[in-house]
């Protein structure tokens, strides 16, 4: 992991006092509401439905123990004793005080943690693979990237106003598990020709009311490049992007626009110029960063422990057949501890969870654990040795949800139970489905999928790249859910299309249901998931079995 | 995630608080507002008088550490100090504060105490609205007595009201009627300040307080004879420094601190590039617009002495990516942020480039020099200046 200089402990320190200066002016009437608005936004601060809420940054979806067993001690001590992981790979707070938010960061501070850049019209805190330097299909580690994007994007002078939000993500595995297609930058991990470093960028894409896919401005920008070539892609956007209208203000859209060709050409022209504060110092300290990430140092130890534990425990094996990833050391695994227990609020955990979390990260992972986009904390590095003593302590905590990847694996934004934004309900509806499908016990033979919700059309739950969205919208006072088929946010990235009329609170999870039974008949084999039936016989079939069923059920 | 929701404005607020609260007993709502997280720290302020009790019991009853801020004008009843010790001791009130005029203040502006006989009102700014002011500060809100049947302007007051945008002012008991605060103070069996009795309906500072006879206005007893019906502390004009002269020209802000405008030849346009005269040549500088394309500028940019970049609004950032282009382009001379940019903003920019900032006085007045120059160290802590240049 990267360890914090001097420097960083300062900055974070700083930063922290700094806000407490500002809520003090807010206070006494140096800064108005619409000044300290933006300032607050900065550092993660969100006035909700109810309160405030506070983002705390978790940079590429990772941390430690000592960082874990903070958080948990904010949820303590200042919250309800819970705490939300999102899909930004952050951790949410949903009940601190105004008054107490100095305090708070102060203490993360002290951890090398803060929320800078969580919010706000600047560059979001940045994500990344949730398995990088572990998993068995990378071919190269994003996270000295993502470390060097994170510094160079903190408190960036000449990007903290831009027309809207800003988000980077980084990847160099071939299964991209950091949805690059889908945010304002990506950043995908190449070597050329030669064998040096670089990035394939690309730019533009995103969610929300008009959800688009990156296009391509460069296939191979040498790693020197990075930081002059981001700095004119920004320099462009901030120049021209809307200020007119907070909808079309993405980059998505400028680039839609005018067109990738122009858009290109000015951030060569903007690039020429950037690149001459440029001396190479920036490469020393990437070397520096790289240096940080280095693998660890495995324990060679028997695994039999492993395979006898799968012969003799259901639950175990269960666990192990569903929530393991493959390590790219073969005596280790990646585990994916569920946060979505069936019936409980996806990506919410305990403090006590969070603290034994902490536990069996120091003891069994190497001391790091990963929030992923999916809502789930990763464990990078188990040996397999040890997964009979990690998979207990789990099950005693209530973490060892057998489910990973499968249907109550769901994404699901808040909803408008905490948010003000949305338009319907979407935690019920997550509740609702996780707890039929355990019901029927169907979910591991129903196998991979991606069901994805989102309260209203700013599509927080990423209802679009879900193989089943579900956009929950308020139609003449009712909440009516609409369900769009065949998302997709990985390599092969694809936006679900709306299938037909919404559902009602009622029909929605028997409508799911119906659509299940559906694939389970339509697909060839088990090995056949719900995404490779659906883009093999497109939305016909899947369309009958919603509507026509349904008026025969009201025919009945 | 959600979109940054805008935190409600004050007159928001406000509005939402009134429809809120509308048909709401007053304890509850009294209970609500300490609670309630739409809201920062909250204060009573007191006068001890006549019919204060009320709300200084109610809040006694839901939380008597709430602060309760006293005015000592210093030309108060005796009557009104003893009734205030009575009462928090009473009450158990554990956080009462006695607020005093600024000593210097009083010795330059009314050192023999006679200040009240020819300007009531400077009178009332130096001992009851100023004191107020800095004792408010760090408050979100502040709860007063005022009600509409006491006449004047108050008939009017809502539950909510906005103070000039920087406090919320909260009258609980707006609505009540007199007939509402006897039956309270009999209920209760709560005492009464001893003027009371001997006629005093309304009662502040001894020298302007005479009692009222049976008919007459129920404030009638204030500054008898004057038209003068309030002290200050409810005319939501106020705002600190307001002794200061008015001046409309700017401050210039750089890292030493303010410094007045030390250029006085005026500025052109980019339109005008083509024909200057002589004399504007010879001292050059430019007024441009955020939206300004740098390259634009490239015949000229050796012959400019000054050029003022267009802040309209703190949040558009325009601004920063402009200088930075003409810093790249090669322009070497002054480079100026003018308009609305906040002290919190200075750091970022002098590092995009420009020199100094030109803000208006009443930004000035808003953000003083102390709150620019904990700012001026904007080389510190500068993630970006590591990445560009070895050292």
């Amino acid at each position: 992991m990267y360890n914090y200089t001097t420097f960083d402990k300062d900055f974070v320190a700083t930063r922290a006092a700094q806000f407490r200066d500002q809520v003090q002016r807010r206070i006494n009437g140096s800064l108005t509401e619409d000044e300290f608005r933006p300032l607050r936004l900065m550092n993660g601060l969100y006035m909700l439905l109810h309160a405030y809420m506070l983002r705390v940054a978790i940079p590429y979806g990772t941390l430690n123990g000592t960082q874990m067993r903070a958080l948990a001690d904010v949820a303590d001590r200042w919250d309800k004793g819970y705490a939300h992981f999102s899909t930004r790979q952050n951790i949410q707070f949903h009940w601190p005080k105004l008054q107490d938010v100095p305090d708070i960061l102060e203490s993360l501070a002290k951890v090398d943690m803060h929320a800078i850049q969580t919010s706000g019209s600047c560059i979001r805190s940045v994500t990344s693979d949730h398995f990088a330097g572990a998993a068995a299909d990378e071919y190269e580690d994003p996270r000295p990237t993502a470390e060097f994007v994170r510094q160079w994007s903190t408190d960036h002078p000449e990007f903290a106003f831009l027309p809207r939000k800003f988000k980077i993500a980084v990847t160099g595995s071939a299964r991209d598990r950091a949805v690059i297609k889908l945010h304002d930058i990506g950043l995908t991990l190449v070597r050329n020709a030669a064998g040096a470093p670089g990035y394939e960028v690309s730019v533009g894409g995103g969610l929300g009311r008009t959800p688009m896919i990156g296009k391509v401005i460069r296939d191979f920008l040498p790693r020197a490049d990075l930081l002059p070539y981001l700095e004119a892609i920004l320099q462009v956007y901030n120049q021209i992007g809307r200020r007119d209208n907070k909808y079309k203000a993405r980059i998505k859209i400028t680039v839609h626009e005018h067109g990738i060709e122009e858009i290109r050409n000015r951030v060569e022209e903007s690039f020429s110029l950037q690149r001459m504060r440029f001396d190479g110092v920036d490469q020393d300290i990437f070397a520096r960063i790289e240096a940080d990430f280095a693998e660890p140092i495995y324990k060679q130890a028997s695994i039999e422990g492993y395979e006898i534990a799968r012969q003799s425990d259901p639950l175990f094996r269960s666990f192990t057949d569903t929530n393991l990833h493959p390590h790219k050391n073969a005596d280790y695994t990646i585990v994916t501890v569920s946060l979505k227990a069936h019936g409980a609020t996806p990506g919410d955990a305990s403090s006590a969870q969070m603290r034994v979390l902490a536990d069996i990260a120091e003891r069994w992972s190497h001391d790091e654990l990963r929030v992923s986009h999916e809502q789930n904390i990763i464990l990078p590095h188990v040996h397999k040795g040890d997964l009979p003593a990690v998979h207990a302590a789990l099950r005693s905590a209530g973490l060892a949800t057998a489910n990973i990847g499968l249907i109550s694996d769901l994404i699901a934004c808040p909803g408008m139970d905490y948010c003000d934004l949305a338009t319907a309900r979407s935690i019920n509806i997550a509740q609702g489905i996780a707890t039929r499908f355990d019901e029927l016990k169907l979910e591991h033979d129903i196998g991979h999928l991606k069901l994805k919700i989102s309260g209203c059309i700013n599509a927080c739950g990423h209802h679009h790249v879900g193989h089943i969205g579900i956009l929950g919208l308020e139609k003449s006072g009712v909440e009516s859910y609409q369900i769009t088929l065949g998302g997709d946010g990985t390599e092969t990235a694809s936006i679900g299309k709306i299938i037909g009329p919404g559902f009602s609170t009622d029909e929605i999870i028997p409508a799911i249901e119906r659509l299940i039974m559906a694939y389970l008949d339509l697909r060839l084999d088990a090995s056949e998931t719900f995404l490779t039936v659906f883009r093999r016989l497109g939305p016909q079939p899947f369309k009958t079995a919603l509507y026509t069923n349904e008026v025969k059920n009201h025919a009945a | 995630m959600p979109l940054e929701n805008p935190i409600l404005s004050i007159s928001e607020r406000v509005t939402e608080l009134n429809s809120r609260y509308r048909n709401q007993k007053t304890e509850d709502v009294l209970r609500d507002i300490l609670k309630d997280p739409l809201f920062g720290p909250v204060a009573l302020v007191s006068s001890f008088g006549a019919e204060a009790v009320v709300l200084l019991h109610m809040i006694s009853v839901i939380d008597p550490a709430t602060p309760v801020i006293f005015i000592d004008t210093e030309m108060l009843f005796p009557q009104t100090l003893a009734y205030q010790k009575d009462l928090a001791e009473k009450f158990g009130l554990t956080d009462v504060r006695r607020i005093t005029p600024s000593r210097e203040a009083v010795f330059q502006r009314d050192t023999d105490n006679l200040l009240h006989l020819a300007d009531r009102d400077s009178c009332c700014a130096l001992r009851k609205t100023e004191p107020l002011e800095r004792a408010l500060i760090g408050f979100d809100a502040w709860i007063g007595g005022r009600k509409r049947f006491q006449g004047g302007v108050r008939v009017a007051i809502e539950m909510f009201e906005n103070e000039a945008d920087t406090r919320i002012k909260i009258n609980p008991l707006a609505h009540w009627s007199r007939e509402d605060v006897a039956d309270y103070i009999t209920v209760n069996t709560l005492p009464r300040h001893p003027l009371v009795a001997k006629g005093y309906l309304s009662i502040g500072c001894a020298p302007c307080t005479t009692p009222v006879s049976a008919g007459e206005d129920y404030r009638a007893g204030r500054w008898r004879g004057e038209e003068k019906t309030e002290c200050g502390i409810h005319l939501a004009s106020h705002v600190p420094n307001s002794g200061e002269p008015e001046v409309n020209t700017a401050v210039i802000v750089n890292d030493e601190g303010f410094a007045p405008d030390d250029w006085d030849r005026g500025y052109s346009v980019f339109e005008d590039m083509d024909d200057l005269s002589e004399t504007q040549k010879s001292a050059l500088a430019i007024d441009l617009p955020n939206t300004f394309d740098a390259t634009d500028l490239l015949p000229w940019i050796d012959q400019i002495d000054l050029i003022r970049v267009e802040f309209p609004v703190f949040s558009d950032g325009r601004g920063f990516s402009l200088a930075q282009r003409l810093r790249l382009l090669g322009y070497h001379g002054r480079l100026r942020a003018k308009g609305h940019v906040l002290a919190d903003q200075y750091a970022m920019v002098r590092r995009s480039g420009f020199d100094e900032v030109e803000i208006s006085h009443e930004l000035a007045n808003r953000q003083p020099q102390s709150q620019w120059s904990a700012r001026a160290a904007w080389q510190t802590h500068n993630y970006q200046q590591k990445f560009y240049q070895s050292t």
